[in-house]
């Protein structure tokens, strides 16, 4: 068992073609890995496709089930290796919901996600069969006051995984845990001390140690910087930055700050009620978005800039998002959107590639000029 | 309900000088809030900047003696020019229980707050909530009080406002019940909004249409804004002068475009470049300041940023004073621009 998980670690910093051939090995040693390995290998870390997943509402006192909050509807995507997918939403538009789909904290209601070069779909393994990826895709959580045991000392926090996961242990653990310290910028004494001694940055920094500790492929972060401080939050951007290109990372960074996801994202997800409504790379999304919503939502950002705050045209858009358990027909988008026809109110409008990697749910994408930043 | 102001910049509203907001604790001391001075004029927007801890918010609850306890204001004038009144009132002499205080509170001076779920109270309807406001500044009977309230949710922009005048919080969203504390505010026509944090617990969209509302009916009932913010967008959205605060301190103050096209004080300049703009070319790494914010019991000695601060020089071991600028537009506390005062 060991010698192979020193295999699959070893197989992750080859290229492809050098690779020992090899199956996925699960702890309880039977091979169902027929089914689910895929045969051809790409680059992409993770294909997640038409992710879905409803919360049941229960009423009555034999607790019927009356309807479905659609949190995630049917969302499809990938991550490449080493790219920051940024995932960007207002609230309740299921960005977080998705992300702990993906590392199954929450079980999905349905969809795939085809994890790694095994080509593994993470969703339809058992809870054992999971514990050797869980190490490989981690998490960073928003709140830093309540994502650390206030009991626990840093090297406890940092070192939990290690010893959990058992790859490491005495001095060897204790060098791990001041390595890792050290590489998100904290110092060695501060391993001894717990977390109500450092502040809200420090905390996030301590939070990123433990998510490095088992060198994962993948870090979803679900708001890593929005209790932050100004100031701070530019210190934990080029942090993750910085790490990403040290150890080869992977995010999917989610967050409803989209001046925030512009700065660390390869590629933007905007979504609203449950779905992906645009997907393209970083730039091309902020300087011509296709969707009427990322136009709204890029115009509500006030810039920190007065003269081109002043000169630029504000759309408003009107109400408030609507109840997920009662979606609107068609297009969700269509009730505050200011080129909604009667289309958008009969029918809803797939995902489409638009043009070689932007893909638009909106049909009148071809149509509309609308404006970026 | 009085009519519209008409809005000089020159008329101050209030002036704050040497402010002095201390929290003794067991460890010792705090000050909150140390030697600030700023004016506000009638009708005009002030931005209050900073980062958490910086005094911005205890800043905004002084002026209206709302300082939690133990905390209390120490030293400094609050000068406010009450309308018809020749003789300024300073509200730090004020006691925080007496009965000209809570004339001020709601009626000449409102605030808001943040969290719009928290501020409100979940036993009661909004329009009773309204209505209560009403009630208490104005010699109204309990219907035109009421009605009153439809009228307020009506110019907020709440949809279907008869109807909603009867809901309790928790039926409304947030950015309606942000909608509500503003109505509750505005409702007695004060001379004074104070916003603090008012879009913060918003989702963009949502945080678009409050500032927009804001904007709005200052155009219309001619009342000042002081917004407390720690976000730069929304200060160059709203703001006609901007305070910088750090430590408990004014770094630096001014124009809304002097301080984000010419700051002075290395702290702004930092901020201002620390943040990711929108539609900026994508940098690798973002220019951020080292360091954190220093605990405020154990404040570096001098200048309370020096320890993070690019430019720091031996002179910064002495606190600087806050300096008007040889134009006289602009204010700073820094030992770099000490000379060029006036």
């Amino acid at each position: 068992m060991l010698a192979s998980r020193r295999f699959s670690n070893i197989n992750r910093k080859l290229p492809s073609t050098l690779q020992i051939s090899q199956k996925p090995v699960f702890d309880n040693g039977e091979n169902r890995a027929e089914t689910l390995y895929l045969k051809n290998k790409n680059m992409k870390l993770l294909q997640v496709n038409d992710l879905r997943k409803y919360f049941p509402i229960q009423k009555g006192i034999f607790q019927r089930t009356v309807g479905y909050v659609k949190a995630v509807d049917g969302i499809s995507f990938d991550v490449q290796r080493g790219e920051t997918l940024g995932l960007v939403g207002e609230s309740g538009c299921g960005k977080t919901t998705a992300g702990r789909c993906l590392l199954r904290l929450i079980p999905a209601t349905s969809g795939s996600f085809i994890f790694g070069e095994e080509q593994v779909d993470l969703a339809k393994l058992t809870h054992r069969e999971m514990q050797p990826f869980r190490k490989r895709i981690q998490m960073i959580f928003q709140d830093p006051h309540a994502s650390l045991n206030p009991r626990m000392t840093v090297a406890d926090i940092v070192g939990e995984p290690m010893r959990v996961n058992r790859t490491e242990k005495g001095t060897a653990l204790q060098d791990r845990i001041v390595e890792l310290l050290e590489s998100v910028g904290l110092r060695s004494q501060d391993m001894r001390r717990y977390p109500h001694a450092f502040s809200g940055g420090q905390r996030q920094r301590i939070g990123i140690a433990r998510a490095l500790a088992l060198q994962p492929e993948l870090i979803v972060a679900d708001e890593p910087v929005s209790a932050l401080d100004v100031s701070v939050q530019a210190q934990i951007l080029n942090l993750l930055a910085e790490l990403r290109e040290q150890f080869n990372l992977s995010y999917i960074f989610i967050a409803h700050d989209l001046s925030v996801v512009e700065h660390i994202s390869d590629r933007v997800a905007v979504m609203y009620l449950g779905k992906i409504v645009e997907i393209s790379d970083a730039e091309t999304l902020y300087q011509s978005p296709q969707h009427p919503y990322t136009e709204a939502l890029i115009s509500a950002v006030p810039l920190p800039d007065p003269n081109a705050q002043r000169k630029r045209e504000h759309i408003r858009l009107e109400g408030d998002v609507p109840d997920p358990s009662q979606p609107p027909t068609g297009c969700y988008f269509h009730p505050r959107c200011r080129y909604a026809t009667d289309l958008c109110k009969q029918e809803t409008p797939k995902l489409r590639e638009v043009t070689p990697g932007v893909q638009v749910a909106c049909h009148h994408s071809d149509t509309l000029e609308l404006q970026g930043v | 309900m009085a009519s519209t102001q008409e809005t000089s910049y020159q008329e101050p509203l209030l002036e704050i000088s040497g402010l002095k907001t201390v929290f003794p604790t067991d460890d010792g001391i705090v000050n909150a809030v140390n030697d600030v001075s700023f004016s506000i004029a009638r009708g005009q927007t002030v931005g209050v900047v900073g980062e958490s801890g910086c005094g911005k918010s205890i800043t905004g609850l002084s002026l209206l003696q709302l300082v939690p306890s133990p905390g209390r204001i120490e030293a400094g004038e609050i000068l406010f020019y009450r309308n018809g009144g020749d003789e300024p009132l300073d509200i730090a002499q004020v006691q925080p229980k007496s009965e000209l205080i809570r004339q001020i509170r709601g009626n000449e001076i409102a605030i808001i707050f943040q969290e719009p779920m928290t501020s409100l109270n979940p036993v009661y309807t909004v329009g009773d909530q309204i209505a209560e406001a009403v009630a208490l500044h104005q010699q109204v009977d309990k219907k035109t009080a009421h009605e009153r309230a439809i009228e307020m949710l009506v110019r907020v922009g709440i949809p279907a406002p008869t109807q909603r005048v009867d809901e309790y919080p928790h039926q409304l969203s947030g950015g309606m019940r942000q909608r509500v504390m503003i109505a509750m505010a505005l409702c007695c026509s004060p001379t004074l909004l104070i916003a603090d944090e008012p879009t913060t617990a918003l989702d963009v969209t949502i945080q678009a249409q409050v500032l927009g509302l804001m904007q709005e009916l200052q155009a219309e009932m001619g009342m000042a804004i002081m917004l407390i913010t720690h976000d730069l967008g929304v200060i160059a959205d709203l703001a006609d002068e901007v305070v910088v605060m750090y430590a408990g301190r004014v770094v630096e103050r001014g124009r809304v475009d002097d301080i984000f096209y010419n700051p002075l004080h290395p702290y702004t300049q930092g901020l201002l470049r620390s943040i990711p703009v929108l539609g900026r070319t994508v940098q690798k790494t973002l220019p951020s300041i080292p360091g954190t914010v220093p605990h405020p019991l154990a404040l570096p000695t001098g200048c309370s940023f020096q320890p993070r601060c690019p430019e720091r020089m031996p002179e910064c071991e002495q606190m600087p004073e806050l300096e008007i600028t040889s134009d006289g537009t602009q204010a700073v506390r820094c030992w770099l621009h000490a000379d060029s005062a006036t």
